[in-house]
């Protein structure tokens, strides 16, 4: 039997988003919009959704004078990506 | 998306994220190499011209430089890079590098210029094979950590070569000359900047 992937992580911005935040400490919001070329509006759904989930942080404040998100990938995010991966990899070989 | 295109997205986004941090960490490796190697250029031109030794104090002054530069450089960075296991483990190696050099340097002219018996051990090693050997480690492991086998053997060469053609001309040559193996690795850790960012194109 295949195993379920996780909704959340089966859209392909969404997972863009935990691919980059599961090989770094932290990024900021305009890091994560230049590497998955997505508009501003759509990332910030997206963000939150993940945020909501619980699977990453985000974090506002300010660079200088300009405003600064931060987001983070939490544990529960982390182990939701493996599983996620684990979960492809039996889809692949089977 | 079918579960290779899940897999194919997850791997070209983790791919592409880390060569943009890495190429980042080539580009301070290339700026602290040119600074050693003009450095190392100006102290050997100022003290052959001059006989005065004095001018090695100008060393103190790279740093400084080096990182007035690397903050602007970073503030005119478009999109504020994070760091990532690699960028963080080089930048790592080379804070430690720099941090044990000037220590190493300042404690070594300290305890010589008070006639501490230390300073004559301190000046009887050697500060030019010291720093030498400290360099070639922090660059076998930079090359170690980025998987550049051009790197880690450059580091083995200029630390372990650098110490023996130091021991071969240490009684040839004067203090001004040995200057010039600063160079050599100025222009090593130049070239290992270069190819830290062209392999990370």
């Amino acid at each position: 039997m295949f195993p379920k992937l996780d909704p959340l992580l089966h859209s392909e911005l969404r997972l863009a988003v935990m691919s980059i935040l599961a090989g770094v400490e932290s990024a900021d919001f305009s890091f994560i919009k230049k590497q998955t070329d997505a508009t501003s509006g759509n990332l910030s759904v997206q963000i939150d959704k993940l945020s909501a989930a619980g699977y990453i942080s985000v974090e506002k404040g300010f660079k200088g004078k300009m405003p600064c998100t931060t987001c983070r990938i939490t544990d529960a995010g982390r182990d939701a990506f493996d599983n996620y991966v684990k979960a492809l990899r039996e889809y692949l070989l089977q | 998306m079918t579960a290779s295109e899940s897999l194919a997205l997850i791997t070209k986004t983790m791919n592409e994220s880390r060569k943009d941090i890495v190429q980042r960490s080539g580009k301070y490796l290339l700026l602290w190499g040119i600074l050693l190697t003009v450095f190392s250029l100006l102290v050997f031109s100022l003290w052959t011209a001059t006989g005065q030794p004095d001018w090695n104090l100008l060393w103190f002054v790279m740093p400084i430089i080096g990182i007035i530069v690397s903050s602007i450089l970073k503030r005119k960075e478009p999109v504020s890079l994070p760091d990532n296991a690699i960028s963080r483990m080089i930048g790592g190696i080379w804070r430690s590098f720099g941090v044990f050099v000037v220590s190493t340097a300042i404690f070594t002219l300290l305890f010589a210029k008070f006639g501490h018996t230390l300073g004559a051990v301190a000046v009887a090693i050697g500060l030019t094979p010291t720093i030498l050997l400290l360099f070639g480690m922090a660059e076998t492991v930079s090359g170690i950590a980025v998987k550049n086998k051009a790197i880690t053997v450059a580091g083995f060469l200029t630390g372990i070569g650098g110490l023996i053609l130091y021991y071969l001309t240490a009684s040839n040559c004067d203090g001004a000359e040995e200057i010039l193996l600063f160079t050599l690795a100025g222009v090593v850790l130049a070239v290992t900047g270069l190819i830290v960012k062209h392999q990370n194109k």
